[in-house]
């Protein structure tokens, strides 16, 4: 018999009595979504923009790359100078990322990004620095709201990122930038 | 570390860890502020307790239709080009592993934290095979050079000072000579890691949860090392028990709500991944393990324990944990769900004795695990099995037998109130054994209760 046989044949018995799976049905939040969001994000470290955002994007990308940083744009209104490889290992001196956030979470400030929007999947993460560009109306209050929002069907990957990379492993001290990104702007259009 | 470190018990190895006082309190106090912590943020959240329920009642569903779910996940998996395997135990779960990477011809692998992989020991085996395992969470990286296995299963290296980081950094990865700011040691190891990253061949990952109906696998860091070790390399492996096996997204919203405000007081971990099929060009490999969980399905309470979603909460709750240390429970997972689940491998059969029972850990538990019932029962089928630990199992029949006759019991006792009344402390205080040690003797009382309820509650 076969490992996944005799798992599942161990499995066909289980002492617990069988148990419905629950209705999940929490009321969210709705007071000043926009607000909640920001509060999260500050909470986890991340900066919202949301004066001209898109304006002051572009002013600030235009200046990296005059200062001769590598900024990766996947915003079109935004450009960067450095594309998007085959090979995530090219990504290693990536200054700056910029990618769109496909919703925004306000109980928790976190943003979900997915495999298309950010190109390649290790953007988000091996940049210096991350910049999520948000709809305002992309902002929902809760997870339960953003899970059914989300699909998981067309891109093999997708995460939520609150902030931005931490630790506190070293005596309990928060370090902001661990592996991923060392900042967090997101830009509130 | 389960199966080298099992000569001393539970309190022999908790008196070393007590011998320096200050870094008692020091470990107390740091596990106690994430508590208070956990405590802000779930006061904030309204339906916090209907969360904990929902929890509860998800995992409990899952647990009791595993089949179904298993192969509807392995099915929607392999829709998305994912390649499962299953492991009955740690061996096989083991040789899995190194099947793959061998093929691929992998020198280096980057591994995220992942306590089933500790519970396979899963590193040693792969060494031997001449394979480098790099542990890529700060705290991880830390006790992987310090070759020492985690003392807590969210903050692995708690237990070290940063002056202790500090020497071993400089030591291991060259950083200055005395230098202990964590910042500083932080962004040396964030460096040092890079380079690993960048240079290996495979990355491995456990899994925070599995979702059936998507043939996805969730999986939560804060410093981004997971996505880092899988997002590079073409080849990427994830282990995960049957327990961690949810069925669909909106069952993974309420466990992404409570697992990181129960664990650190923080809203939700920096970094939620869901992967859910290979990269471009790469390949994804999902190892589920069995390893004693569907025996431990078979009884009603330790079934429960599977519940568990690995918060560490009840860890930096526990009073015991807090002044003991990890490492003097004999099992990898130390605490209270340490106790929950690894009792059954201490061969000192001292673990769960490591618990006043007060109730702490099943009180924040964010899925209900009824913690402190299932330590007790621990205890009572290490007594069934006749494995009480050593001079329990002298004198506790004796107790046993003496407090189920209210003759001996009441001789006995009004024996020891003549005691504690005229005899010297001195003379008494070898009696009272390992519970004298750090309290003074009680004053007797008047008569025995029973006398005493004769006379005022009677009739």
């Amino acid at each position: 018999m076969s490992s996944k046989a005799e798992m599942l044949a161990a499995l066909k018995s289980v002492a617990l009595p069988e148990h419905p799976m629950p209705a999940i049905e929490i009321a969210p939040r709705l007071d000043d979504l926009i607000g909640q969001y920001e509060a999260s994000l500050k909470a986890c470290g991340g900066t919202l923009i949301k004066d001209n955002a898109m304006e002051a994007l572009q002013s600030q990308v235009a200046s990296l790359v005059a200062e001769g940083k590598q900024v990766i744009s996947r915003v079109d209104a935004v450009a960067g100078n450095r594309e998007v490889p085959s090979d995530p290992h090219a990504l290693k001196d990536i200054n700056y990322a910029v990618i769109s956030g496909q919703l925004g979470v306000a109980e928790n400030g976190s943003i979900w990004v997915t495999e298309d929007l950010a190109g390649i999947r290790i953007a988000p993460f091996i940049c210096e620095n991350l910049m999520l560009v948000l709809k305002a109306e992309d902002v929902v209050a809760n997870m339960h709201q953003a899970l059914a929002k989300i699909s998981l069907d067309n891109t093999g990957f997708g995460v939520f990122i609150a902030g931005p990379s931490k630790t506190a492993d070293i005596e309990q001290a928060l370090v902001i930038g661990a592996h991923g990104a060392c900042t967090l702007n997101v830009y509130l259009i | 570390m389960s199966q080298a470190q099992t000569s001393a018990g539970h309190a022999d190895k908790a008196d070393i860890f007590c011998k320096d006082e200050a870094r008692v309190d020091w470990h107390s106090k740091a596990l106690w502020l994430l508590r208070q912590k956990r405590d802000r943020a779930a006061a904030a959240v309204p339906e916090w307790e209907e969360l904990r329920t929902l929890g509860s009642e998800i995992k409990l569903h899952t647990l009791t239709h595993l089949p179904q779910y298993l192969e509807q996940f392995e099915a929607n998996c392999q829709k998305n080009g994912i390649i499962v395997h299953w492991a009955k135990d740690g061996d096989e779960h083991n040789r899995i592993v190194h099947e793959i990477l061998s093929q691929h011809q992998v020198k280096k692998l980057v591994k995220s934290k992942s306590m089933l992989t500790e519970e396979c020991h899963l590193n040693p085996y792969l060494e031997s095979k001449g394979i480098e395992v790099i542990d890529t969470d700060l705290g991880e990286r830390i006790i992987q050079l310090n070759k020492q296995p985690p003392s807590h299963i969210v903050v692995p290296a708690i237990h070290l000072k940063k002056e202790e980081v500090g020497q071993l950094f400089h030591e291991k990865i060259g950083t200055e000579a005395g230098a202990s700011d964590p910042t500083y040691l932080t962004r040396a190891a964030r460096a040092h890691l890079r380079e690993q990253f960048l240079t290996a061949d495979a990355g491995m990952t456990g899994v925070n949860m599995g979702i059936a109906e998507e043939g996805a696998i969730v999986v939560c860091t804060n410093e981004g090392n997971a996505d880092m070790g899988c997002n590079l390399p073409k080849l990427t492996l994830h282990s995960m028990g049957i327990d961690k096996l949810i069925p669909n997204k909106a069952a993974a919203s309420v466990l992404l709500r409570t697992l990181a405000r129960n664990a650190i007081g923080q809203l939700i971990t920096t970094y939620s991944s869901f992967y859910h099929g290979p990269k471009p060009g790469g390949e994804m490999h999902i190892i589920i393990v069995d390893n004693g969980r569907s025996e431990m399905l078979q009884d009603k309470l330790l079934a429960e324990s599977l519940k568990c979603i690995r918060c560490g909460g009840c860890m930096n709750t526990c009073p015991v944990y807090r002044r003991s240390g990890g490492y003097s429970y004999n099992y990898f997972i130390p605490g209270p769900i340490g106790i929950a689940v690894g009792s059954k491998h201490d061969d000192t059969n001292t673990i769960p004795w490591a618990c006043t029972l007060c109730g702490s850990c099943t009180y924040v538990c964010p899925t209900k695990v009824p913690l402190h019932n299932i330590i007790a029962y621990q205890r009572r089928l290490k007594a069934e099995a006749g494995k009480l630990p050593y001079g329990k199992a002298g004198y506790m029949p004796m107790v046993g037998k003496v407090m189920s006759s209210p003759t001996l019991l009441n001789c006995a006792m009004s024996v020891a109130r003549f005691s504690l009344r005229y005899l010297p402390g001195s003379l008494l205080k070898p009696f009272a054994g390992a519970w004298g040690k750090y309290r003074e003797l009680p004053k007797a009382p008047a008569s025995s209760f029973e006398a005493w309820y004769k006379k005022n509650r009677s009739k």
